[in-house]
C-alpha cells in the first residue's frame, strides 16, 4: 500500500487520526521536555509542597514540591521508552521462538509451551514484583520484567498462525520446488504469519503502559525521585483523602491519554491489516 | 411454444442489477414454466449467481436492482412487504447452493433444521414438521431417514449433506427450485444421483426448477431449454436439443467447443516425436511403483486407515497415466508420495532404475529437479505474498550454479511457455484469474526441465473454456518436452484428452487399468461402469429427446 492510500485509509477513519495526534503529543513532550517543562522534575522544593494548579505551577505540586507538569512531560521519556523497549524485546525473541515451536512439533515444543503457560498463570503483579526485587528497581529491569510477560503473548501469537500456515498447500508446493526448512520458516510462513504480531505491538505497549504504572503504584517499579506516571499516581494517592486531588489526577490522566492513544493505533492497525475492511485495490 | 401463458411461474422482465455503478446484470429477461428445468450456463463473473440472488431479491449490500421486474405468478417480488418476501423465500422460491455442509447449522440436527423450515412456512407442530422432514429425506434419497435426521451436518458425507439441503429447499413446497452449482466438488457419481433426484423430484411436483452451473454435460442431460449468459447478459436462449446441433452465437459454439472431449490422447501420433506408439511394455519405465503403501492413523481409535492399499503401477518415458477415482479413494495420497510430501509406509518406487522410496530428504533433493508436481487449487498454491517472478524462480534455486540474469532470463521463457505475458511478472497472485494462476502453478513445475510432474486434478473448478486451454497447453508441452506425466483426476473428459493409461482407483486400489481407450470403450469392472456412467456426455439422452418432443407437441 502506498502513501496516498495510508493517507486516504487514516482520514476515513477518526479514531485512527485522533490516535496519531496523541502519539504525536507524545513525541513532542519526548523531545522537547527540556524546553517545555517549567520547573526541574527532579528537584524538591519542600517550601512548596502540595500547591494547587496555578501559574506558577500548571498541574500543582506534590509532596515534596515537585511540579507536576513537568514531571509528566518527562515522565513520557521514562514510561514509553520502558513500554517501547519491554515490547521491543518481547518482540524480537517471542517471534522467533513462536516460529520454531510452531514448525518443530516436539517435546522441546511442547515444554516451551507449559514455560509459557507457567508465565501466563501467575499473577502479572505478584511475577513483577518477585522479579523486580530480586533484580533491583531500575528502569531496565522494569522493561526485561515485561518483555518476559510479553514473549509467550507474541510467541502464541505466532506459533497459532505457522500451525495453520504450515499446513497451507503453498508449503507443500515450495518442498516439492526444493525448499528448504529455512527457507520455508522465513521466506514463506514469517511473511504471512507476521500480520496479528504487528498489530499486537501498539495493544502491547498500552498494555506496557499500565502495567508500568501499575508495578510503581504498588512499589514495585521504578524509584523516586524518577519521574514515572504510576509512581506519581501512587505518591498523591495518600493525599486523595485530604482533598489534594491534583496530584494524582494528572499523571492518571496522561496514563489513559496514552493508553488510548497505541489503543487508537492498534485497532487502525487490524483495519489496515484485513483486507475485507481495508477494500481491495 | 403450445404452453399456455398461466402456465409461466417465473417471469424475469429486463432485469438490470448494478454495483455502484457497474452493471453485472444487464436487461435479462426470460420466464420459467410449469414442469420446465432451465439450465443458465456462464464462466465466472457471468452474473449466474447474482441472478439467482435477484431472483428471491436478496442482493449483497452492494447490490440494487436497477431496472426490470421479478414476477413470482404473475406478482412483483419487488413491492412484497419484508413478510412477504420471507414467505416468499422457500415457501415459493427455494435456493440450493453449492457445498451443503457449510449451508447447515453445524449445532442443530438436520431433522429439525429442515422442521424449523417447514413450520416457519407453513406452522403445524413439531412433532408433525419432523414427520413430514423425515418422510421427505426417504424421498431424497436418504437411506435410514429417521436415525440421519438425528444426525448433526459434520455426521454426513457430502452428497447426503446435498440431500438434506435439498429437502430443507422443498419441504414447505416451492413452485421454483433455483440450484446454484449445487452439485460442484461432488464425485461424478453424487453427482448424477443428486441431480436426477432433484429432477425428478421436480417432474413429479411439476415444479419449475432453474439449474445454476457451468458444466454443459448437465444442461444436456436435465435441462428443457438453456441460457447462455456473459457478462450479465443472456447470449443464447433456446431449447436444449436446438442449442447442442447448432448454437446460434460464436460465443455458445466456443463454450460448447471446449467442453467436448477432444479424443486421442497423443499416442504418437503427434508429428516430431520419436517415441514409438508401441504400447508394449517398455524395457526400461521411467518411474515404477511397486506395492506402494500409505497408511494414517485415525483419530480417537488406533485403526489405520489404508489410504494407498499395495499400489503398483509404471510410467515409461513420454507416456501418461491418468489415475482416476472418487475423492478418498487415495489417489492424490499415492501422488503425494511420489515427490515425498507424504513418506510412504511400504513398497518400492523406482525412478530412473534408483530406489527413492527412503531416501532422507538431503539425498532426495537432486530428484526434486527431475520430479515435479502441479498442485490441485491453483491459487491456494501459491505464496500470496510473492510476485510471480519469485513463484516461478523457486525451484530454479534448486540449481545453485545459475546466476541471477539466467534466472531472470529462464522465468521469461517460462511465462511465454505457458502463453503468459512477460508483464505479468511483477503481478501478485491475487491479481490473476484461476487459469493464469494455474498456468503459474505449470510454469513452477516445468522451470528446472523436469522428467516426470504429477498433475494434481488440473482441470477441475476451471471455467469452459480455460479448461480447454489448460488441456491444450499440457498437451503441447508434453509434446514439445517429452515429459512423462501421472495425472490425478476425477475429470474423466479430460483424462480422455490427455492420457495414454490409465488405473481407476478405489478404496486404495488399483481395481483396474489399461490403454485409455480400451478402458472407457470397454470397462471390465462394475466400479469402472458405475464410474464412466457418471460421465455427463454433451449429447442429450434419449429421454430427454422424447421429453422435448412431447413437450413440443403439447
Amino acid at each position: 500500500m502506498n502513501s496516498p492510500n495510508l493517507l486516504a485509509f487514516v482520514m476515513r477513519r477518526p479514531a485512527a487520526l485522533a490516535g496519531i495526534v496523541l502519539l504525536a503529543l507524545q513525541i513532542a513532550a519526548i523531545i522537547f521536555a527540556p524546553l517545555l517543562a517549567t520547573h526541574s522534575p527532579v528537584e524538591a522544593d519542600p517550601i512548596n509542597s502540595l500547591q494547587p494548579p496555578s501559574l506558577a505551577h500548571w498541574f500543582g505540586t506534590d509532596v515534596s514540591g515537585m511540579d507536576i507538569y513537568s514531571r509528566i512531560l518527562f515522565a513520557t521519556r521514562v514510561n514509553l521508552l520502558i513500554s517501547i523497549s519491554a515490547v521491543a524485546i518481547a518482540f524480537a525473541i517471542g517471534v522467533p521462538i513462536g516460529l520454531l515451536i510452531g514448525y518443530y512439533r516436539g517435546t522441546v515444543s511442547s515444554l516451551v509451551m507449559r514455560v509459557f503457560d507457567f508465565i501466563q498463570s501467575f499473577p502479572v503483579f505478584v511475577l513483577g514484583m518477585a522479579l523486580v526485587s530480586v533484580m533491583g528497581q531500575e528502569i531496565w529491569n522494569v522493561a526485561i520484567v515485561l518483555a518476559v510477560l510479553f514473549i509467550p503473548m507474541f510467541a502464541r501469537l505466532i506459533r497459532a498462525e505457522v500451525l495453520s500456515l504450515r499446513e497451507r498447500p503453498f508449503i507443500s508446493a515450495a518442498r516439492c520446488s526444493g525448499a528448504t526448512d529455512r527457507s520455508i520458516m522465513f521466506r514463506h510462513i514469517l511473511p504471512n504469519a507476521l500480520t496479528p504480531a504487528i498489530v499486537q505491538i501498539s495493544i502491547s505497549i498500552g498494555m506496557a503502559i499500565l502495567l508500568t504504572a501499575g508495578l510503581s503504584f504498588i512499589g514495585a517499579g521504578v524509584r523516586m525521585p524518577t519521574p514515572e506516571w504510576g509512581l506519581m499516581v501512587s505518591i498523591g494517592a495518600q493525599q486523595m483523602i485530604l482533598g489534594v486531588w491534583w496530584v494524582s489526577l494528572f499523571p492518571g490522566l496522561a496514563i489513559v491519554i496514552s493508553v488510548l492513544c497505541f489503543a487508537l493505533l492498534g485497532d487502525a492497525a487490524k483495519d489496515l491489516s484485513d483486507p475485507t475492511t481495508r477494500g481491495r485495490q | 411454444m403450445t404452453a399456455d401463458p398461466s402456465d409461466v411461474l417465473l417471469d424475469v422482465d429486463k432485469l438490470t442489477v448494478s454495483f455502484g455503478d457497474k452493471p453485472v446484470l444487464d436487461d435479462v429477461s426470460f420466464s420459467l414454466r410449469r414442469d420446465e428445468v432451465l439450465g443458465i450456463v456462464g464462466e465466472t463473473g457471468a452474473g449466474k449467481s447474482i441472478l439467482a440472488r435477484a431472483l428471491i431479491n436478496l442482493l449483497p449490500e452492494e447490490g440494487r436492482i436497477a431496472s426490470g421486474d421479478v414476477r413470482l405468478n404473475g406478482r412483483s417480488i419487488l413491492t412484497m412487504t419484508p413478510r412477504e418476501q420471507q414467505q416468499l423465500r422457500g415457501g415459493e422460491i427455494s435456493v440450493i447452493g453449492t457445498n451443503a455442509k457449510s449451508l447447515l447449522d453445524p449445532v442443530e440436527t438436520v431433522g429439525s433444521q429442515v422442521a424449523r423450515v417447514l413450520r416457519a412456512h407453513r406452522g403445524g407442530s413439531r412433532r408433525d414438521a419432523w414427520k413430514a422432514a423425515v418422510d421427505l429425506f426417504a424421498k431424497v434419497g436418504i437411506v435410514d431417514p429417521e436415525r440421519r435426521a438425528h444426525a448433526y451436518p459434520h455426521e454426513l458425507s457430502g452428497g447426503m449433506a446435498q440431500r438434506v439441503v435439498i429437502a430443507m429447499a422443498m419441504i414447505a413446497g416451492p413452485k421454483v427450485i433455483l440450484a446454484d452449482d449445487a452439485t460442484l466438488g461432488l464425485d461424478a457419481t453424487i453427482q448424477v444421483q443428486v441431480l436426477d433426484l432433484l429432477v425428478q423430484r421436480c417432474r413429479e411436483l411439476g415444479l419449475g426448477a432453474v439449474i445454476i452451473t457451468h458444466d454443459l454435460g448437465i444442461v444436456a442431460h436435465y435441462c428443457d431449454r438453456v441460457a447462455i449468459m456473459r457478462e450479465g447478459r443472456i447470449v443464447e436462449l433456446k431449447p436444449t436439443g436446438r442449442f447442442l446441433e447448432q448454437p446460434e452465437e460464436a460465443y455458445s459454439s466456443v463454450l460448447l467447443d471446449a467442453a467436448r472431449v477432444r479424443p486421442t490422447p497423443m499416442g504418437g501420433q503427434a508429428p516430431g516425436d520419436e517415441q514409438s506408439p508401441a504400447p508394449a511394455v517398455p524395457a526400461k519405465p521411467l518411474l515404477e511403483v511397486q506395492g506402494l503403501e500409505k497408511y494414517f492413523a485415525m483419530g480417537g481409535n488406533s485403526k489405520a486407515v489404508r489410504a494407498v492399499d499395495g499400489v503398483s503401477f509404471t510410467v515409461g518415458r513420454g507416456e501418461t497415466l491418468a489415475l482416476v477415482g472418487e475423492s478418498g479413494s487415495g489417489k492424490t495420497t499415492a501422488g503425494q508420495c511420489l515427490v515425498r510430501l507424504l513418506n510412504p509406509d511400504g513398497g518400492r518406487i523406482l525412478f530412473d532404475g534408483a530406489d527413492v522410496t527412503t531416501l532422507p530428504e538431503r539425498d532426495f533433493r537432486p530428484y526434486r529437479k527431475r520430479i515435479q508436481m502441479v498442485f490441485q487449487e491453483p491459487y491456494v498454491a501459491l505464496n500470496p505474498r510473492w510476485p510471480v517472478e519469485d513463484l516461478i524462480a523457486e525451484p530454479l534455486e534448486l540449481d545453485p550454479r545459475m546466476s541471477r540474469t539466467d534466472r531472470a532470463r529462464r522465468v521469461r521463457e517460462l511465462l511465454d511457455m505457458v502463453q503468459l505475458p512477460a508483464k505479468l511478472a511483477g503481478a501478485y497472485p491475487h491479481q490473476l484469474t484461476a487459469g493464469e494462476q494455474k498456468r503459474i502453478g505449470i510454469a513452477r513445475a516445468l522451470a528446472t526441465n523436469p522428467d516426470f510432474v504429477v498433475f494434481d486434478e488440473p482441470t477441475t473448478a476451471l471455467d469452459i473454456r480455460v479448461r480447454a486451454q489448460i488441456i491444450d497447453l499440457v498437451r503441447e508441452l508434453q509434446q514439445e518436452m517429452g515429459l512423462s506425466a501421472l495425472f490425478i483426476t476425477h475429470d474423466l473428459n479430460s483424462v480422455r484428452s490427455l492420457a495414454h493409461y490409465v488405473a481407476v482407483m478405489r478404496y486404495g486400489k488399483i481395481v483396474e487399468s489399461g490403454e485409455t481407450e480400451t478402458i472407457f470403450a470397454r470397462p471390465a469392472q462394475d466400479y469402472t461402469k458405475t464410474l464412466l456412467a457418471a460421465e455427463l456426455p454433451i449429447e442429450q439422452s434419449e429421454a430427454q429427446r422424447n421429453r422435448a418432443l412431447a413437450r413440443r407437441a403439447g
